[in-house]
């Protein structure tokens, strides 16, 4: 009841879109189905005790070398069909009975079932009957080897008179009409994945271009005209800085990389709002392109959060109603949870690897939105502004200046840098340990690179090359020649 | 007056600090910031598991054109560190790079500790007896990982 009520709640106040709530999970309803489940297993002569009797072992020597195969396997398809498992999901009890009798070969059966179990096995009529009741659903020729062939294992090691075993099977009608209720609402929840996931996608590249625009480098003169400041490309780098050193929604920190639960995402978000405003760095936003932009950017973060919330809560209705399903039903429906995830790889992350710390906390098709949004904002949006990190240094960890690439691998050094290795006699790149040292010059300045960080980095590039002039005079004339006290920053 | 620390070494000891590596720290000394304090965990599975080993680490006025100065101070019985706590590491010496990192250099140590390796000895006696007798090399290497490098 508790659950029910706090989704019933959720989905009725969290202001979520009326075509959302119409893929929404039927909790309410389904338990009610739940309940005819009951009702129906019950008329059967199929309680608790009678289907746990039915999962019983025969006795323990036997039982050891008896074939993993559940007795009660209501499940009509051995090998589930990628494209048609909703339509061909029948719920069915199959039950081991002597073909001539009808009585069950399962020890332990309540008196009244044997009697019941017997009576469906003789008469063809019944099960006929059944069958027209519920529609060619609860048909399954199909499966026929399978069945003759689970008989012949299972008698084989059990009974001596093997020939006589077949199977019989028990249609449920209600507990089909439950996964009838629940199989369209999962497609309809991958649809609004789909959709949602779409439509974010457009809002994160749009907000791309809009932060392209704000933060494009600032060509001479041009700056009074665009209204952009280079200021802005601070501010933006600083808030995607703080942005990437915590993640709203999915971490990449390797002790728990994954998606975030609602709950936790909800909370960054709100620290980092909280963040931007304590720092000033929405305030400080020169231009009014660059605060609409920001305001974009807080807004998609609120966006994506929303349909975690809805599909994390619906997977949370989906779990708890299995649960429920399999606790008054007593027969597996995890199973159909299980064949669910094989159809809708989205739906739920795979499972845990033993020994493994599991990954990710949320649930459901949240988990890939968060991965998905993430992966999508990381390039198309925080990657417009190139932060200082990527630019540095293997040697000095300052920004590379002037970029000198010494053509063996990605490394970017300053050329004072490699001036000092060829001083200190090292021959070999300091990261991947090429022969490129020795004979690199002037013609490795990467001069791409240093236009870039000139454009992306003025600030940085102004103190490098102070740098640099103080230390060319220090190495012309000697130490004393620069004047103390006129340290830039 | 002293040269102002370099910003790598301010940047290097900010992420010893920030994320530490599991079974290892460094502290610089509050008068010296090139001066470090280190621990190092014997590795899980080793002779010297359960052992907290202590070293000091120097980082010359070089760094990081030259490699760190590091020895153990915690007696050690190991066929590549000597009785003054030297140590026999390619990294240390030849195959440094000046892209490796303090960070590096300790994990490379730890790994030394779990893979012992007496074909290229600095301390002759340890080598000598991990070839002829190891079960016994490896009894006294426990023996003295409990008696000088005990945690606590
Ligand atoms: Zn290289
Ligand atoms: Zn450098």
């Amino acid at each position: 009841m508790k659950f029910g009520h706090e989704y019933e709640q959720a989905l009725a106040s969290e202001g979520f879109p009326e075509q959302w709530l119409g893929s929404a999970i039927d909790y309410k309803y389904l338990k009610k189905c739940i309940k005819k489940v009951h009702r129906e297993l019950e008329g059967l002569g199929l309680d608790k005790e009678t289907i746990h009797r039915l999962s019983e072992p025969l006795s323990q020597p036997e039982n050891a070398r008896r074939p993993s195969i559940g007795q009660h396997d209501f499940y009509s398809a051995e090998k589930p069909h990628l494209d048609s498992i909703p339509e061909e999901f029948t719920p069915q009890l199959r039950v081991l009975v002597d073909s001539a009798t009808g009585v069950p070969l399962d020890a332990m059966l309540a008196p009244a079932t044997r009697a019941r179990l017997q009576k469906l096995a003789q008469s063809e009529l019944i099960a006929a009957r059944r069958q027209a009741h519920l529609g060619h659903h609860a048909t399954h020729e199909i499966h026929e080897p399978a069945t003759m062939e689970l008989t012949k294992e299972r008698t084989n090691s059990l009974t001596p008179d093997a020939q006589d075993a077949k199977w019989i099977t028990i249609p449920l009608a209600s507990a089909k009409a439950f996964f009838d209720l629940l199989g369209p609402k999962l497609e309809e929840l991958e649809r609004l994945r789909e959709a949602e996931t779409g439509k974010l996608e457009l809002e994160i590249a749009d907000l791309g271009a809009a932060v392209e625009n704000v933060v494009e480098p600032v060509k001479d003169g041009f700056e009074a005209k665009r209204q952009v400041s280079y200021r802005d490309l601070y501010y933006w780098r600083e808030m995607f800085r703080l942005y990437l050193e915590n993640p709203i929604f999915y971490s990449n920190l390797e002790q728990n990389a994954g998606a975030l639960t609602f709950s936790e995402a909800k909370s960054r978000l709100e620290a980092y709002d909280q963040q931007l405003r304590s720092t000033g760095l929405l305030a400080k936003m020169k231009t009014p392109a660059a605060k609409q932009a920001a305001k974009q950017f807080l807004d998609l973060n609120v966006d994506i959060l929303k349909i975690i919330r809805f599909q994390e809560m619906n997977a949370r209705a989906m779990s708890k109603i299995l649960k429920k399903f399999d606790k008054r039903t007593h027969l597996e429906g995890h199973q159909f949870l299980m064949d669910l995830r094989t159809k809708y790889p989205a739906l739920l992350p795979s499972q845990p690897v033993p020994g493994q710390k599991p990954t990710g906390g949320t649930v459901g098709f949240a988990n890939s939105i968060a991965r998905d949004l993430h992966a999508e904002i990381t390039s198309k949006v925080l990657g417009i502004v190139p932060q200082i990190d990527d630019w540095t240094c293997p040697v000095c960890y300052s920004m590379a200046w002037r970029p000198v690439s010494l053509g063996c691998c990605r490394s970017l050094y300053c050329i004072r840098c490699i001036i000092k290795l060829q001083d200190d006699g090292h021959a070999r790149c300091p990261t991947c340990n090429a022969d490129t040292v020795t004979k690199a010059d002037g013609r490795n300045i990467d001069f791409e690179a240093m236009d870039f960080l000139e454009k992306y980095f003025p600030l940085e590039t102004k103190r490098r090359q102070k740098e640099n002039e103080k230390a060319d005079l220090a190495r012309s004339y000697g130490e004393e020649f620069v004047k103390p006290g006129c340290e830039v920053m | 007056m002293t040269a102002p620390l370099p910003k790598r070494i301010i940047k290097e000891t900010e992420r010893l600090q920030s994320e530490p590596v599991p079974g290892i720290s460094a502290q610089p000394h509050d008068d010296n910031a090139r001066y470090f304090d280190v621990m190092v965990e014997g590795p899980g599975g080793s002779c010297y598991e359960d052992g907290e080993f202590k070293l000091e680490l120097f980082l010359p006025d070089d760094y990081p054109m030259c490699p760190p100065r590091i020895r153990f101070l915690t007696r050690i019985y190991h066929p590549n560190i000597d009785r003054l706590g030297r140590i026999c590491l390619d990294v240390l010496k030849n195959n440094w790079s000046p892209a490796l990192q303090i960070r590096t250099i300790l994990l490379s140590i730890q790994a030394l500790l779990g893979a012992p390796n007496p074909e290229d000895p600095l301390n002759e006696a340890v080598a000598k007896q991990w070839k002829e007798n190891q079960p016994e090399a490896i009894r006294t290497a426990r023996e003295w990982t409990r008696l000088y490098a005990k945690k606590g």
